[in-house]
């Protein structure tokens, strides 16, 4: 499986990459993305992923505007927001832009593990 | 208010009828200038225009070699006063002036300085230089960014001791599967050999050894959970990190503002400003003394 992690903070991704990898997610298959703009290059460079794990906030392009670029190319991919906004309007905004499920940070290993699960077997 | 994850499932299952659409997000900030310039210094020619050149200069020396003579008269009458008094003794205690002329002279220049400042500061006497050290959303971007390199460096410490961990278990799991041999050897060799104790002793002994490299393979499974909870712990650091963002937005708004709200968009050249009013707590000359000052300077 081949994941891409975008989050501003290099605490974050390597949390994120940590959690992954306990799910038997090799480190190769993993890549992370510091903003949208990155993200969105690696996205359409290497075009291979299973899976999206975004943050919300951050510089240079946010993860929601990095969903909507990520959907007109792809309908079907799963993304999965991981942000500290917890607002319910913050949630609805996210799940119009096309995100598939939603955490707020902090967050346990667990509930990660539970929603990748359910997104690729469903 | 924040959503609780099993609210956000509750949105997840009703969420699929929501088709992608643009919507609003939350507003990124526009950068700011600095609205507020710098005041030219007056020339030498302004200063003449607005000073006379028949104005009488005072000589700030000689008034104040005038003044310590004053001072000096009044404490040599404060100490035959004193001494005038009797049962007051010499109980507080005056700073050595040589012991305290070396220990400044010792003290670092900037230090001495700095201590200056601190006590300004806490006068609330004097207000920090502009300078960019100083800057409080500077500041802050500073804290936020070693924040973020020492995290990284925790988590470093942290993936260290997983990776040793995961060796030692490693290393553990071959030591265990060799014990398992030799139990199966030493079993056979008692079950053929019973008058021999060595055997059974060594067989206990290597049953022994068995559950204790099990034991070690817990404790370090053990101790693995706790990294990985540190790790999850961790993510504080990046909530912390934002609501230092946060923080500086605010104070970035608020600069925009102030900067707004104080600007003198008229055109108009700044006014001279009075020094001494009526009305002031300092003193004001009257009329009988600008009339005696007057008369002091027709004599002249």
């Amino acid at each position: 499986m081949r994941i891409l992690i975008v989050d501003d903070s290099s605490t974050m991704r390597r949390i994120i990459g940590n959690v992954v990898q306990q799910l038997g997610v090799a480190k190769d298959d993993f890549d992370e993305a510091e903003d949208g703009v990155v993200a969105w290059k690696l996205f359409q460079e290497k075009n291979d992923y299973d899976v999206v794990l975004t943050d919300w906030n951050m510089p240079n392009m946010n993860g929601l505007e990095l969903v909507k670029h990520i959907r007109t190319a792809d309908k079907t991919i799963p993304i999965v927001m991981i942000t500290t906004e917890g607002g319910k309007g913050e949630v609805i905004t996210a799940l119009k832009a096309g995100v598939n499920n939603y955490i707020v940070k902090p967050f346990s290993a667990e509930v990660l593990k539970e929603k990748l699960d359910g997104l690729v077997k469903g | 208010m924040s959503m609780s994850q099993e609210e956000i499932e509750a949105l997840m299952s009703g969420a699929g009828d929501i088709a992608p659409e643009e919507t609003q997000e939350p507003q990124e900030e526009a950068p700011t200038e600095d609205l507020v310039e710098e005041t030219p210094s007056p020339t030498q020619e302004e200063v003449a225009e607005v000073v006379p050149e028949d104005e009488p200069v005072i000589d700030t020396e000689e008034a104040q070699e005038e003044s310590e003579v004053e001072e000096d008269d009044n404490l040599d009458n404060l100490d035959d006063i004193l001494a005038g008094i009797d049962g007051i003794e010499d109980d507080i205690e005056t700073p050595n002036e040589d012991t305290t002329s070396e220990e400044i002279d010792n003290k670092d220049e900037s230090e001495v300085a700095g201590e200056k400042l601190e006590k300004m500061i806490d006068k609330n006497e004097y207000p920090l230089p502009a300078k960019d050290e100083n800057k409080v959303v500077n500041q802050l971007n500073q804290v936020a960014d070693d924040s973020e390199e020492k995290a990284s460096q925790i988590f470093d410490v942290l993936s260290f001791i997983l990776d040793e961990n995961s060796e030692i278990q490693s290393y553990n799991k071959n030591m265990g599967i060799f014990i398992e041999e030799q139990i199966k050897l030493l079993d056979s060799l008692s079950i053929k050999f019973p008058n021999i104790a060595v055997f059974k002793e060594n067989l206990e002994n290597a049953k022994n050894l068995l559950e204790s490299s099990k034991d070690l393979d817990d404790k370090v499974n053990g101790e693995n959970n706790k990294i990985f909870e540190a790790m999850e712990l961790m993510q504080y650091h990046d909530i912390n990190r934002q609501k230092i963002e946060r923080v500086m937005s605010v104070i970035k708004k608020l600069n925009y503002y102030l900067n707004g709200i104080f600007e003198d968009d008229s055109g108009k050249p700044d006014v001279q400003i009075a020094k001494h009013i009526p009305g002031d707590s300092s003193e004001i000359v009257d009329a009988d003394d600008i009339e005696s000052l007057i008369a002091d300077f027709s004599e002249q």
